[in-house]
């Protein structure tokens, strides 16, 4: 029985147990993809922010170079603010990836770890 | 036959496992964990390189740790035996050949059978009573799992699953279930329930994609907006809905309006109660979840729900309210991602309190259809502002939003009750919603389902018996909310009225034997719920000259069971002799408070007396028929007003002499009441058709001198009754009641005319007594042939 469940253990952790790890990484980085909007960001990078007015300008030239100088500066102060954004949910996003790969690796290396420290303390080296 | 279940499989024995482990071994798991890396690295600290192996054994009670959380507390399915689909916390209990009564007990005491026992009432005790401790009998509780799952689309065989399947595999379950007022179909429905419900609390705790935080930022701003409305895509709305066939339709055709290049409007029209408002919220919700099937330009959208009556208080001046509202809608299209939402749109198209009329000024606007607006609006007032202002209907896209059916009914009670338990702090039984489906169904007239079942099944939280709502909670808050009875008579006090009421009745009326006992037998058999529910609860034609009691049993009837004569509704048909009379019969109660349908309508536990029915005119007639066939009239705003509860007594004087005469000739009522209601016929009198309708046809006969006398007691007893504040009672002779007899009765008024010859003679002679001080309180005034002599005059007119 005891054998039997150690290799249920063994099985589940490097099959399972791994592909579920791998699926929760998966939902976290998609989760911090949507907290930072990155696909609405980029698809939108240079629209008008916040815009005030929406369709078509009627009126003088005056009127209309107005608003379309409004219309650059929300398009030129949008563009700003979601480079900043992109960028920081890009850092974001790169170091949770970095960490969920680490992590999947670790988890494929903890079962070796009774056995990685029997060596070590055979080997020696202390802190 | 190859066994169902092999309790040493290995599933079974991982199950097992997880079970032995438990919470308690997580926690000593997880110490342990902790305990040898600390100890580890303190070791190590030491300088003793040992402490590597502490830290390296420190992984397996958190490999096993994990083991439990992810895998042992819920093993995946594995094939299509018993072992491999029951659920882990019932597998870890199991031992290798459970007996039926230990699947009972295990069943019992996990989550699903816990449920089951809740809502439906069916505990441990009643499992263990009806299982047996023979391993042989096991195999038909495990088919009847394997089919069960099979039938509830049940992931595993859960608590629920096997409760039921242990239940169906008792030979008397049917019997067992119709005690507690259930089904087999029922029980089934209880595990798809259980089923549906971790469903539900799975979806809800799944991480929700709204957008991020960049979501808006290409839309504008919107205080106006945010100050006159309400949004609902604020993600406080409920977050899994109900699959109800017509809002899903309507869903769909809201998002395909909206996804398409036309007028950018939709009305949803449907009665009160039919989920208009929660299907704007619905669509709300799904439009806002990036994972959501739906075309891009309507992802991420939100719905403002404005409301008529700030905007009104906020534009109090001439004009004011319509710059209020242009700046509202423009602010709305600027901002892009905006639907407004008008519910009880009818408050923006009508003068009146709390609304205004800005057709002309919406009219544009929705023609354009660039702005995404929803109107929501009950089917009445659809039609009245399209007969008003065609060219408004004609711009809307409609959406028909039909009542929910009976399972869909169920199904979002099922739902919208987690939030009412959570709220009122109460469990509803499943008993519980079938009653207010069934009651609402027959009551509740002014909602559509599902809310009219819903508004009942809330009502009943505060008739909850020590948290629970049954199914007489749901009675109670009818009964109370209507003032009607709806459950059979359950106190010792109703069940000796019923089964005294001739008695009771006949302490009011003379004779009449045969009429007090139909209506007396009609009554028993509501109360004692072996009635049709589809009709009224009694529909009786008296016939008989007048003043021979048939008004005065249904009197009688209303004080003795319903609760006194005012629970009486009585018409006078011979008001009722024109064919535009119908309009008066049905009239609407905020109109004509007198009529049929508002009387019922306020008071549908009655006795409705028609009085004098051969005198209405034969259209009034016929309205009166599906009243009597199936206990409903409609009333001028088609509005159903249910007579079901109610008994319907018509009476009529139509061949008073006939009676007379069939009497005079020496002929007993039972051997010519079937011919004389023929000859009714024949001489058309009354339509067949109309006098079938009745469930009985009763004919009074005139009444004899010792019944007479008998009624003279009546009254005299109705005058102590008056006199007993005084503390003066009454007595009239034997001599003096025979001679009221003679001096009042008429062959052609029957006894009615008795009252006033007793009233000028004895009231009048009581009267002059307590003038002059001839009696003080605490006298019995003795009356004598010759003082009614005296009082009345040897020749005195009657």
């Amino acid at each position: 029985m005891f054998m039997l469940l150690v290799t249920e253990l063994l099985r589940w952790w490097y099959g399972d147990g791994w592909r579920g790890r791998a699926r929760l990484a998966s939902v976290r980085l998609d989760g911090t993809i949507d907290y930072f909007s990155i696909g609405l960001l980029v698809k939108t990078l240079f629209s008008p922010f916040r815009q005030i007015s929406a369709g078509r300008v009627d009126g003088s030239l005056n009127v209309q170079m107005r608003a379309l100088v409004d219309k650059l500066v929300s398009r030129l102060i949008g563009a700003m603010v979601r480079t900043v954004i992109l960028v920081v949910g890009g850092i974001a996003i790169a170091l949770q990836a970095v960490l969920s790969g680490l992590l999947l690796v670790a988890w494929g290396l903890v079962p070796l770890l009774p056995v990685a420290g029997a060596v070590l303390a055979f080997v020696g080296p202390v802190l | 036959m190859e066994p169902l279940y092999n309790g040493t499989s290995v599933r079974a024995a991982k199950a097992r496992f997880g079970a032995r482990v438990g919470k308690g071994g997580r926690i000593a798991l997880g110490l342990m964990c902790a305990f040898l890396v600390v100890g580890g690295v303190a070791v190590l600290s030491a300088g003793v390189a040992a402490g590597w192996i502490l830290v390296g054994f420190a992984a397996l009670p958190f490999m096993v740790l994990q083991w439990y959380s992810h895998e042992l507390t819920a093993p995946k399915t594995a094939g299509v035996t018993v072992d491999g689909l029951l659920a882990g916390d019932i597998l870890g209990k199991l031992n290798t050949s459970p007996s039926p009564r230990q699947i009972a007990d295990i069943a019992a005491s996990v989550q699903g059978g816990q449920f089951l026992a809740a809502r439906f009432g069916i505990t441990k005790v009643t499992l263990q009573n009806i299982t047996s401790d023979d391993p042989a009998e096991t195999q038909a509780i495990w088919q009847n799992a394997l089919r069960i799952r099979e039938q509830t689309g049940s992931e595993t065989i859960d608590g629920a699953v096997l409760a039921v399947a242990v239940i169906f595999s008792f030979p008397g379950h049917e019997d067992l279930l119709a005690h507690m007022k259930l089904g087999s179909d029922d029980l089934i429905e209880g595990a798809r329930w259980y089923e549906d419900l971790k469903r539900m609390i799975e979806e809800g705790s799944r991480p929700r994609r709204t957008g991020g935080i960049a979501r808006d930022f290409s839309f504008g701003y919107i205080p106006l907006l945010r100050r006159f409305g309400q949004n609902l895509s604020d993600g406080t709305g409920a977050k899994v809905s109900v699959d109800v066939g017509s809002h899903v339709a309507a869903l769909d055709q809201l998002i395909s309006t909206f996804s398409s290049g036309g007028r950018q409007n939709a009305v949803l029209v449907g009665e009160t109660g039919v989920g208009k408002t929660t299907i704007v919220h619905d669509l709300a919700d799904r439009i806002l979840d990036a994972s959501a099937r739906i075309p891009q330009s309507l992802k991420f959208r939100q719905i403002f729900l404005l409301d008529a009556s700030s905007l009104i208080a906020a534009a109090p001046g001439r004009g004011e309210l319509e710059g209020l509202v242009m700046r509202v809608l423009g602010e709305a299209y600027s901002a892009k991602n905006i639907i407004i939402c008008l519910d009880n749109a009818q408050l923006f198209f009508e003068e009146g309190v709390g609304s205004v009329d800005l057709s002309n000024m919406l009219l544009p606007i929705l023609e354009a259809g660039n702005l995404r607006i929803i109107l929501t609006m009950d089917e009445q007032r659809f039609l009245q502002i399209s007969q008003r202002n065609p060219s408004l209907a004609n711009a809307l896209n409609r959406i028909s939003i039909t009542p929910a059916t009976k399972q869909e009914t169920m199904a979002v009670m099922r739902h919208q009750l987690i939030y009412a338990e959570y709220q009122r702090h109460v469990t509803y039984m499943y008993q519980a919603l079938q009653e207010a489906y069934d009651l609402s169904e027959r009551y509740v007239h002014d909602l559509a389902m599902p809310g009219r079942a819903l508004k009942l099944l809330e009502s009943a939280a505060g008739y909850s018996e020590n948290g629970v709502v049954t199914a007489n909670s749901v009675h109670m808050a009818i009964e109370k909310t209507m003032d009607i009875k709806v459950g059979v008579a359950n106190t010792d006090d109703e069940r000796e009225k019923l089964l005294n009421l001739e008695d009771l009745i006949h302490e009011r009326m003379i004779n009449q034997t045969r009429a007090v006992q139909v209506v007396s037998d009609a009554l028993r058999r509501a109360r004692a719920g072996v009635r049709n529910v589809s009709r009224p609860v009694g529909t009786f034609l008296f016939l008989g000259p007048t003043g021979v009691g048939k008004t005065e049993l249904s009197k009688a009837l209303a004080d003795v069971y319903f609760g006194g004569e005012e629970r009486m509704v009585r018409l006078d048909l011979n008001e009722y002799v024109r064919p535009e009379d119908v309009s008066r019969l049905i009239a609407d109660g905020a109109e004509d408070p007198t009529s049929l349908t508002a009387q019922v309508m306020k008071q549908p536990f009655s006795v409705v007396l028609l009085d004098e029915i051969e005198k209405a005119h034969p259209q009034v007639l016929t309205t009166l028929l599906q009243l009597l066939d199936e206990g409903i009239l409609r009333d001028i705003k088609n509005r159903e007003v249910s007579f079901r509860d109610a008994i319907v007594i018509a009476t009529s004087n139509a061949g008073a002499d006939r009676i007379r005469e069939y009497i005079e000739r020496g002929y007993k009522l039972q051997d010519f009441e079937r011919q004389f209601v023929d000859e009714l016929i024949s001489s058309n009198q009354f339509r067949p058709e109309f006098l079938n309708r009745f469930d009985e046809i009763v004919v009074f006969r005139p009444l004899e001198k010792p019944e007479l006398v008998q009624v003279i007691d009546l009254i005299i007893a109705g005058i102590n009754k008056q006199l007993a504040s005084q503390k003066i009672s009454v007595n009239v002779t034997d001599d003096a009641k025979v001679y009221l007899v003679d001096k009042g009765y008429d062959p052609r008024l029957g006894a009615r005319p008795m009252r006033r010859v007793v009233q000028r003679a004895v009231e009048n002679l009581v009267a002059k007594q307590m003038l002059s001080g001839a009696v003080s309180a605490g006298a019995v005034i003795d009356v004598t042939r010759e003082q009614v002599e005296a009082m009345l005059g040897p020749d005195s007119p009657q």
